[in-house]
């Protein structure tokens, strides 16, 4: 009988095991050093440097605990369920079009409003469980495609696994072009803790000697696959290259950690590895933070706000909503981390209001929730490299990320229309399901025949470009819309500026004359770009700097105003290359918790 | 009318005639992607099919509409020598699951679609789209396909929503991937081999030569 996993797959176990686990965990049931809220890559990173170091760390995680064995199902064919990849009756992602067109909250759109749970475009068959209900997570105000997943280790389940670090362009860059501020710090400032976090997580790439994307600690690479390589030919005579893709994912295997092995090339990463050789958080940082025996980990625990005491500005903890049962609680400790995610950790703060702080903890400057950046992208190019043309199918898809073109405009030229730059992420060769018979047309055994013979000769990239941090691109708490936990939801006012949209021609312009160069077939450019939100890269809104007047966080990401509240995740970044933000983000929590773990040594916390 | 182009009397789309059917059709703008969703007893019951290859017993469309889907996604991706097409890969029943639990709408777009379809087949060649010999299936496909990038017609519309349908549901069957696309991947490497130049020999999948 072919079930289908994505129904039979039971979560009843471990989902009772969150409830017991969270019931059992109550203020005054031990006594925490530091509370670490979220347990994605940043909260991950953060519980697994403080409990290594002795420390003891109370982890709030929103969703349930994840059974990371089962809930993977990273081999499964799509015609094991007939549903082939499709969710259940009752469960629907926003289409992409429905971003642009739809009123906010999306899912109180008659369209969407029947379906009883509706995902942001990331949920899918092997996601379904771990996204969030947009019915119990409403946002407002303009279009915005963010994905959250309520679930031990976050996004890093299913997270795309592009590690790439900023490099001096990306710190430095306002000095370079004259645009708003440097970060505070310098590449040799983090670069301790990427090479860190390569050593610790490992890292698949290969050192290329590129000031725009800095070499790491690297495990063994991707090789690249026919089309690729051709491609690659060509655009070096560009001057421009194409490299392995580089990934968080351990290929040769990393040393102290009993629940993760090598990959094997199976090409599923997306749906959860279950060899755990990608980073998954669960895997790679909590349950090895969990054998120090410092940590307790509290599923369900919704944090609505920061407590600050107003006589000592110091915080005592953090307000906890039981998902389940709703109960209210208030959990203390030395020191509150925040690692929910950039645009979450954000709103917590926000959400702290009192007759002290009336427009959030960490406020006094205004600019909490402002300078929301992130990746505009969308843009694509796709043709057929005639070397495979007409040739026998080949394993080409066995890694796990696919090549990168690095950014190549304002290095060390200047660009006429724009500043900062953006990178092209893609590749081709043969891969489970052949999207391009989409679009290959006509019917009977010429269409079916034409699909058989380019399926191995397909390229196609896709941009990631720097949007500008911008101040008037910023989130804030809704007046009216509460969640399903009665907190305030975020309200969007965030829009691609002139500079984006400049860039984002040229990235039609580039890979299109990359693709015409490299004597593709069939060219396709697709130029629209992404809705907002799309890249699920979120930085900024806590931005750090000297001045406390116009920036949140200092140098170490701990907010000014609150010295014994820090931050995690990318709230603090100033601005975002075009690098996925993974990566820094690990290496920054690392760098902060390392600073952290110096001020408790010394009783300053 | 032919008998083939006759709705069913008592599915889920009910009270439904055939001009409401073709009205539907002829609104469906934007609706190409619009499958729906199954449920677990359609998904179960799909299961039994495909596994016990029992005769196929249509959920939502009648015994003549089925005849026609499955005519009509065979002519799209038919069998040839190197692999069964869309009628063995049973890319008809999955169509009819999906539809038996999609809103009413976009079942009447495809059953305007299918008696559309065969009232051209009776038009032309006094016989429903089934039993149509292959080249006047081809007749008739050339003409609805023509215009697949900007379709004009309520035909051009169904011939782009079925052939999408077609796609989804006969490369994720066993026989699209496996014996048709041939593909290699989702198994258990050493490592991953890439283009052969990568290991500096000439390639004998592209006939690049390795560099230097």
């Amino acid at each position: 009988m072919q079930g289908d996993p994505t129904l039979t797959l039971n979560v009843t176990t471990i989902t009772e095991e969150s409830r017991r686990m969270a019931e059992s965990i109550k203020p005054g049931s031990a006594k925490w050093d530091v509370i670490v809220v979220g347990s994605g890559a940043a909260g991950g990173m953060a519980a697994h440097e403080l409990t290594t170091a002795g420390i003891k760390v109370l982890l709030l995680e929103a969703g349930r605990m994840i059974d990371t064995r089962a809930e993977y199902r990273t081999m499964e064919w799509p015609y094991n369920s007939m549903r082939r990849n499709r969710l259940p009756p009752g469960e629907r992602p926003i289409a992409v079009a429905e971003y642009n067109f739809l009123d906010r909250p999306y899912a109180a759109t008659p369209d969407l409003a029947k379906s009883d749970k509706v995902t942001s475009y990331a949920g899918n068959t092997f996601t379904r469980n771990w996204v969030v209900n947009e019915k119990e997570h409403p946002t407002t105000g303009t279009p915005y495609a963010g994905v959250r997943a309520r679930v031990l280790g976050g996004r890093t389940n299913f997270w795309g696994r592009g590690a790439l670090r900023y490099g001096p362009l990306q710190f430095k860059a306002a000095s370079l072009d004259g645009y708003d501020v440097d970060w505070p710090i310098s590449y040799e400032d983090v670069k301790p803790y990427y090479d860190k976090v390569d050593r610790l997580l490992g890292c698949s790439g290969t050192n290329e000697g590129l000031v725009q994307v800095p070499d790491g600690v690297f495990q063994r690479p991707s090789k690249l696959n026919c089309v690729e390589v051709a491609f690659k030919r060509s655009i070096e005579k560009m001057g421009r290259t194409l490299i392995p893709g580089r990934a968080g994912v351990t290929t040769d295997g990393v040393l102290h950690n009993k629940y993760r092995m090598p990959c094997r090339g199976r090409g599923r990463c997306g749906r959860g590895c279950n060899l755990q050789s990608s980073f998954h958080s669960p895997t790679a940082l909590i349950y090895p933070a969990r054998d120090t025996g410092n940590l307790t980990v509290r599923p369900y625990s919704v944090v609505s706000e920061v407590i600050v005491d107003p006589a000592t500005r110091r915080a005592i903890g953090v307000r906890v909503i039981d998902a389940n049962t709703r109960e209210v609680m208030d959990f203390t400790a030395r020191v509150v981390v925040l690692g929910a995610g950039t645009l979450e950790s954000t709103r917590i703060l926000l959400n702290s209001r009192s007759r002290d702080y009336p427009n959030g903890v960490g406020n006094s400057s205004g600019l909490l929730g402002c300078y929301l950046s992130e990746h505009i992208m969308g843009i694509r190019g796709s043709g057929y490299m005639p070397q495979r043309i007409g040739t026998e199918p080949t394993l080409d898809d066995g890694r796990p990320v696919a090549p990168y073109i690095p950014r190549f405009q304002n290095v060390t030229d200047k660009h006429p229309d724009f500043i900062r730059g953006y990178h092209f992420q893609g590749g081709g060769g043969c891969t489970e399901y052949p999207g391009m018979a989409h679009d290959t047309p006509g019917y009977g055994k010429a269409f079916k025949s034409s699909v058989r013979k380019h399926y191995p000769a397909i390229i196609s990239f896709g941009g990631f470009g720097e949007v500008l941090p911008v101040k008037d691109n910023r989130v804030t708490l809704d007046p009216q819309v509460k969640d399903a936990w009665g907190i305030p939801v975020l309200r969007f006012d965030y829009r691609f500026g002139e500079n984006e949209l400049k860039m984002a021609k040229d990235m039609g312009d580039t890979i299109e004359e990359m693709l015409t160069k490299a004597g593709a077939e069939d060219i396709k450019i697709g130029r629209d770009p992404l809705p907002p939100g799309w890249s699920v890269h979120e930085i900024g809104t806590a931005r750090m700097g000297e001045d406390p007047r116009t920036s949140v966080t200092d140098r170490f990401c701990r907010l000014h105003d609150v010295k014994n509240v820090y931050l995690a995740d990318a709230a603090p970044f100033v601005s975002g290359g075009t690098q996925n933000t993974t990566w820094t983000i690990l290496a920054m929590a690392w760098r902060t918790m390392d600073y952290l773990k110096e001020r408790m040594k010394t009783g300053d916390v | 009318m032919s008998k083939s182009t006759a709705l069913p009397a008592s599915k889920p789309v009910s009270g439904i005639t055939r001009r409401a059917a073709l009205r539907a059709l002829g609104t469906g703008a934007g609706t190409v992607a619009l499958l729906p969703w199954l449920s677990e007893q359609g998904l179960l019951a799909f299961g039994r099919i495909q596994e016990a290859k029992v005769a196929t017993a249509p959920k939502v469309l009648s015994a003549s509409q089925f005849a026609t889907l499955e005519a009509l996604v065979e002519a799209i991706i038919p069998a040839d020598e190197r692999s069964p097409g869309a009628k063995e890969a049973r890319v008809a029943d999955y169509i009819d699951l999906l539809l038996s639990e999609s809103d009413d709408a976009v079942a009447l777009q495809w059953m305007g679609g299918l008696a559309a379809l065969d009232e051209a087949a009776v038009t032309r060649f006094r016989a429903p789209f089934a039993r149509l010999d292959a080249t006047q299936v081809d007749a008739l496909l050339a003409e609805m396909s023509a215009n697949e990038l900007t379709p004009q017609s309520p035909l051009d519309e169904f011939f782009v929503m079925t052939k999408h349908a077609a796609v989804q549901g006969y490369y994720t069957s066993e026989i699209g991937i496996h014996r048709e696309l041939r593909y290699q991947g989702n198994k258990f490497l050493n490592e991953f081999v890439g283009c052969e130049t990568e290991d500096g020999k000439t390639c004998s999948h592209c006939g690049q030569k390795a560099e230097k």
